[in-house]
């Protein structure tokens, strides 16, 4: 069970469950008991009434009235039974309300002893039912022993029982439904800076937030502060990687530029030549090594959302300048809103070795077109992005080369392997690939797909 | 022509600055962002080349500096950072093109020479109005197709004139663009070699290119030929 909410819901059921239950059981037979007291002492009493009632007869043998002070015994149906029996335990009297019936009143008690006991009429209704057996004095002194019964149908008695358990657990399952549902209530409130955290980290995640907020409860303030910490500092080792690098390329190059000057200085010669191969095969392993991507895709903190259409005019201008002279259409065909998910460096370097190629290699006209993956959102990160140029194009044989590590067609015009080289590193540490075709405008076609869901 | 450079290391910078001279530049080194900004701002410059990585003050704040302070010469980033988000940040701040290091000495002419065009508002390397035609890749004054000698001096007046064909150029602006500072400034030298000038491209006095505006100085007087 992986929701807190669920275990709560679930522990505390469980719990209401047993208490409950223990209360039900303990009042249930509380009722009863005083139930069945009161019960007894209503039977004790009839049972006196009846023994008052009894009077000798001139044959000395007990005889009870015709009409009782009590009515019920005289009233068919009524549940109050009456019987009274001589030794030989053969009825003498047995009350009306008892006619055609064969009510058992229990075992015969001993002299001068009551006795309780609980039987059931043949027709099943349960009785409870009272004895007594006594040695009556005749007025010749004579002791005769006999015996007086009662019983009782427990039909209202088990009514009113069953009456209070059902009241009872009516109330205690309405209550406890009302504690599981405040709970449920409760527990969202307590959870819901749980659950705030949560959607922040998912937005972090996704870009979409540069850190956690700071109004969360003291119990998870620490949390979130200790959280805001870490995520800095992964910010932080990709920015300071970064730096590193182009420190090191800055140190490593400035010196290769003083070289390659001063040995322009002294004209040509074998000496020349041959040390003006080694800067560039120094040259090329900087820039391939340095320009490396600098996110990878598991540095998930680090990740930024990069309006596309923003970072794509400060680039378009940029180019207009450096090929003012060749003057190529730039047409720029970007889905609006649409999200780059990962760092700046990155996009601007797929994007931009890309047109600067198209530029250097086209007539007059270059199109980039950015548009969302097949069902993916604007702002999912997954794109594809499309470059033409109607320049000279590149062969088929020729592709596969292009893309390995610095591989060039044209000494000319330098850069034009690394770029693709970059690109295509790039496009595979965001998951995604690049495929190089052929234009409708004649040209080279460069597709680079970044974040595929 | 008067260049600015900025550049930190000195083997680089003094290395560079002697083949602009060389190239026929008149060349104004600083090795900070500080002394940089400084010239930038005070002296003479038709266009600057700015390195990015520059101590006291990043070449990035030179040129925004520059620009916020109006003024509109080119400037030519060299950058060691290979990444395109400097080379962007660099043209947003307000340069005009870029040089990756380590470049080659040529590289950095081309840009300089098409920049310089570009900013007099020429669009190809040669420049032609009326007969005259200025090629200034291989540094040629052609009139009526005919090639005109020319000593380095005289080039270098005639390609800042036809540069800014239709302005006034001062006989100061002249001669801070003609000499290095350390040279004894005097405009009489300029008025001798406009005189020279005019002799060699112009004997029989009927096409006029160079005009004197008494008191004000010089000005390119042919019209530009809308495919130069």
């Amino acid at each position: 069970m992986s929701s807190l909410s669920a275990r709560l819901l679930v522990s505390v059921s469980l719990l209401l469950i047993f208490f409950f239950g223990a209360t039900i059981v303990v009042l249930d037979s509380a009722f009863r008991e005083a139930g069945e007291q009161a019960q007894e002492d209503i039977l004790d009493t009839q049972l006196m009434a009846l023994i008052a009632e009894a009077e000798p007869n001139a044959k000395g043998e007990l005889e009870m009235p015709f009409a009782l002070r009590e009515p019920r015994f005289g009233n068919l149906g009524s549940g109050l039974f009456g019987a009274l029996m001589d030794e030989s335990d053969t009825p003498v009297w047995t009350s009306r309300s008892s006619l055609g019936l064969d009510v058992p009143y229990g075992p015969r008690p001993a002299s001068g002893a009551h006795s309780f006991s609980r039987v059931t009429l043949p027709d099943g209704t349960p009785l409870m039912a009272l004895s007594l057996h006594v040695q009556w004095e005749l007025a010749s002194g004579e002791l005769k022993p006999y015996t007086f019964s009662v019983a009782q149908s427990l039909d209202s008695f088990n009514a009113q029982l069953k009456s209070f358990r059902r009241q009872l657990f009516t109330w205690f399952g309405a209550i406890a439904l009302i504690m599981l549902f405040s709970i449920s209530i409760v527990m969202r409130s307590l959870l819901k800076p749980l659950r705030q955290i949560e959607s922040e980290i998912t937005e972090i995640e996704a870009g979409r937030r540069e850190a956690l907020s700071d109004d969360f409860p003291d119990e998870l303030s620490s949390v979130a502060r200790n959280m805001n910490v870490l995520v800095g500092s992964e910010r932080g080792r990709s920015e300071r990687y970064r730096n590193t690098l182009d420190n090191l390329a800055h140190s490593l190059k400035t010196p290769l530029a003083a070289i390659r000057s001063i040995l322009t200085e002294q004209r040509s010669s074998e000496l020349t030549q041959r040390v003006e191969a080694q800067i560039e095969r120094m040259n090329d392993i900087v820039r391939y090594q340095l320009r490396k991507p600098s996110t990878v895709k598991t540095e998930s903190f680090g990740v930024v959302a990069v309006p596309v259409d923003q970072e794509l005019r400060k680039l378009v201008d940029g180019l207009h300048k450096v090929y003012k002279d060749k003057h190529p259409a730039i047409l720029v065909d970007v889905t609006e809103g649409i999200l780059f998910r990962g760092d700046t460096g990155d996009f601007l370097e797929l994007a931009g070795n890309l047109l600067d190629n198209a530029c250097k290699w086209c007539k007059s006209k270059v199109s980039l077109t950015i548009r969302p993956l097949p069902g993916a959102s604007v702002d999912s990160g997954g794109m594809r992005m499309i470059v033409d140029d109607d320049g000279p194009g590149i062969p088929d044989d020729a592709r596969d080369a292009l893309l390995q590590r610095g591989m060039r067609l044209d000494e000319s015009a330098p850069g034009h392997g690394i770029g693709l080289a970059v690109v295509k590193d790039i496009a595979t540490s965001y998951g995604g690939d690049i495929l190089i075709s052929q234009s409708e405008f004649g040209g080279a076609r460069i597709t680079v797909t970044v974040n595929p869901q | 022509m008067r260049l600015l450079v900025i550049e930190d290391d000195t083997t680089l910078r003094e290395s560079l600055c002697r083949q602009l001279a060389e190239a026929g530049f008149g060349v104004e080194q600083a090795a900070d962002g500080r002394e940089g900004l400084y010239f930038a701002l005070e002296y003479p410059v038709d266009l600057a080349i700015v390195d990015l990585g520059l101590p006291e003050i990043s070449g990035l704040d030179v040129i925004r500096e520059v620009r916020d302070k109006g003024k509109t010469y080119p400037i030519l980033i060299l950058t060691a950072r290979d990444r395109w988000q400097d080379k962007v940040d660099g043209l947003d701040a307000g340069a005009d093109d870029y040089v990756v290091k380590p470049f080659h000495y040529e590289e950095v002419s081309a840009r300089v020479n098409a920049l310089l065009r570009r900013s007099g508002g020429w669009a190809s390397s040669v420049l032609s109005a009326g007969p005259v035609t200025l090629d200034t890749t291989r540094q040629e004054l052609k009139v009526n197709n005919a090639e005109i000698e020319l000593t380095s001096y005289e080039y270098r007046i005639i390609e800042h004139l036809m540069m800014r064909a239709g302005e006034v150029i001062s006989k100061t602006e002249l001669t801070d663009r003609l000499y290095d500072q350390d040279f004894e400034r005097d405009s009489n030298v300029i008025e001798v070699f406009i005189g020279r000038l005019r002799k060699k491209m112009d004997p029989d006095n009927s096409i006029k290119p160079i005009e004197t505006l008494r008191g004000r100085g010089y000005r390119f007087a042919l019209d530009r030929n809308q495919a130069g």
